[in-house]
């Protein structure tokens, strides 16, 4: 549904965007990552045909969107960021004027006002001024408007930013239940929410793909992967050597507090070993509580490349110098 | 052009939405009630020459008012992206701006017709239609022209303070520059005659006379045409930035 081929796009002298390629096939929800200043909106902003782009190739739902720009935009349904919205106009006065400029006729229009209106919890709020609505609010037309013309794709530059945690968590309901009939690409600043409502990631970082990528793989790829923990009353070093001898363990890190011995367990690659850590133990009739699992957090991945990346940025320059 | 229709009444309806619509509407209409009302007296020959020629010079102010919002405030507001981005063609939107301008422009002379028939009913002998279609007619060239004007130096940013004061130094150098300096320079005739052709105010006298002279209409269509395609210009360059 969305292609980009090695699209690239320069301001000036800066490069915003350097070099990338992805394909977004319908029924996915691809988050788009990076900090500020990356080229998360510029991308976008190629891909719905507000920019082109320097060099390379996008095309939307098979529309190359410069060459066929009318019928690329025509398939794309965005939401900038920011939200821009014509604060003078009522609801439904604004997606009256959105499905003219999408060529949608009359009765049509009307059936599609009712149908986002409903489907964005706007129908109360059809006859208000967009101006006196709250920021939640203004969040749901700029997705009615959005989805107005039934895009096949959808593209939303930071659908959350500026919501509270309960409009956070509609949106994303909102998103899964688009999800079969839409390729979509968000972008965000809030991770944790990306992680729920996304199939797969991309990271930019200064216009380049660094990551691309299930959430599970990123995961994954972060160092340290995920640690299993356990509680068991008896002598910490006991339990080290206990459970170091059990297989998959990689590691055991030990600490007690209140005759309570705490066991941090580092598995070796991917496999579960929470099992055989608790059949360890009982075998041994140690009072145990509690065996847990901490998921390594997409966060982590995040901080972690960026902070690498970085570094060996540094280490480049002070050479250089 | 279907576009272009929806775009200007979408303008229109927020030009009549912002509280700027209504105060440039009540002070040009007491601006010309008062010119009239000193015109209007027995004796006085039943023309709305002083009117219109009032009129011409407010322009210089009213239409830059008009139009400074009618782009910038989208490029402020970041909704030109929501705008360009739906299937619209960039003429569409700049000339869809401009016929919303004008539109209300064309309201603003509403006292002009009540004028007109206050001279119908008070008037003997009759009063000449001639001057009454000629003058309307020329308001409605020069307004298109400076709305033209207006809607470029709205397209080049995105304040809207700018864009007015932008609009007024390219009328003022269009009219009063163009008056005043073969004057007050000793220049070659042949430059002399230029400016005097490129004076507005010095073409719309004739309109305000009487007179419809094609050479004028055709200068104000031109340029007008000309301030739009380079607004039309203003907008696309975002793609070759």
């Amino acid at each position: 549904m969305i292609e980009a081929a090695h699209i690239t796009k320069w301001y000036g002298p800066t490069l915003a965007v350097d070099d990338l390629s992805f394909s977004i096939p319908k029924g996915k929800i691809v988050g788009f990552l990076g900090p500020n200043g990356a080229g998360k909106s510029t991308t976008l902003r190629i891909l719905t045909g507000y920019l082109p782009p320097t060099a390379g190739t996008a095309t939307v739902a098979g529309h190359n969107v410069t060459k066929a720009a009318e019928s690329a935009r025509a398939a794309v349904g965005y939401m900038p960021e920011n939200n821009p919205l014509y604060l003078e106009m009522r609801v439904e006065e604004f997606l009256q004027f959105r499905a003219k400029l999408f060529r949608l006729d009359k009765k049509t229009t009307s059936e599609r006002i009712d149908t986002v209106c409903d489907r964005c919890g706007l129908s109360q709020l059809r006859r208000r001024v967009i101006g006196h609505l709250s920021k939640g609010n203004r969040q749901r037309v700029g997705l009615a408007q959005a989805l107005l013309h039934n895009p096949k794709v959808l593209i939303l530059d930071e659908p959350t930013a500026g919501l509270d945690p309960i409009q956070i968590v509609e949106i994303r309901k909102f998103l899964e239940e688009l999800r079969n009939d839409h390729a979509i690409l968000l972008s965000s600043h809030i991770l944790a929410e990306i992680e729920k409502v996304a199939d797969r990631i991309m990271i930019i970082r200064k216009g380049k793909m660094i990551a691309d990528g299930t959430v599970d793989d990123l995961r994954g790829k972060a160092k340290g992967g995920s640690r299993v923990t356990v509680e068991t009353q008896a002598e910490p070093s006991a339990v080290k050597s206990k459970l170091e001898k059990v297989a998959g363990v990689a590691r055991v890190e030990t600490s007690s507090a209140a005759g309570w011995c705490r066991a941090e367990i580092t598995p070796k690659g991917e496999g579960d070993v929470r099992e055989k850590v608790l059949a360890a133990v009982t075998a041994e009739s140690w009072p145990t509580r509690g065996v847990g699992q901490r998921q390594v957090s997409l966060e982590d991945y995040y901080m972690q490349v960026f902070r690498e990346m970085d570094e060996a940025e540094h280490k480049k320059e002070a050479k250089a110098t | 052009m279907r576009h272009t229709l929806t775009i200007a009444k979408r303008e229109l309806l927020s030009l009549f939405y912002s509280p700027i619509g209504y105060v440039v509407l009540g002070l040009f209409s007491f601006g010309a009630a008062i010119v009239f009302a000193r015109s209007f007296e027995p004796g006085a020959p039943a023309t709305l020459r002083e009117p219109f020629q009032f009129t011409a010079y407010f322009l210089i102010f009213l239409a830059p008012a008009i139009s400074m919002r009618l782009i910038s405030e989208e490029n402020r507001s970041g909704s030109i992206e929501l705008l360009v981005t739906a299937p619209v063609a960039d003429s569409a939107v700049v000339l869809g701006k401009w016929v919303a301008a004008l539109t209300f422009f064309l309201t603003l002379l509403t006292p002009f017709v009540v004028f007109w028939i206050v001279y119908l009913f008070t008037a003997k002998p009759m009063p000449d239609w001639g001057p009454f279609i000629s003058g309307m007619v020329g308001l409605m060239l020069v307004g298109g022209f400076y709305l033209a004007i207006g809607t470029f130096t709205s397209a080049l940013t995105n304040n809207q303070t700018i864009a007015f004061l932008i609009g007024v130094f390219i009328i003022c150098a269009l009219t009063f520059l163009m008056e005043y300096l073969p004057r007050q320079l000793s220049l070659a005739p042949k430059y002399q005659k230029l400016m005097f052709a490129i004076d507005v105010n010095r073409r719309y006298a004739d309109f305000a006379r009487g007179l419809i002279d094609l050479t004028h209409v055709v200068y104000f269509a031109s340029g007008s045409m000309l301030f739009l395609f380079l607004a039309g210009m203003i907008v696309q360059s975002r793609r070759w930035r």
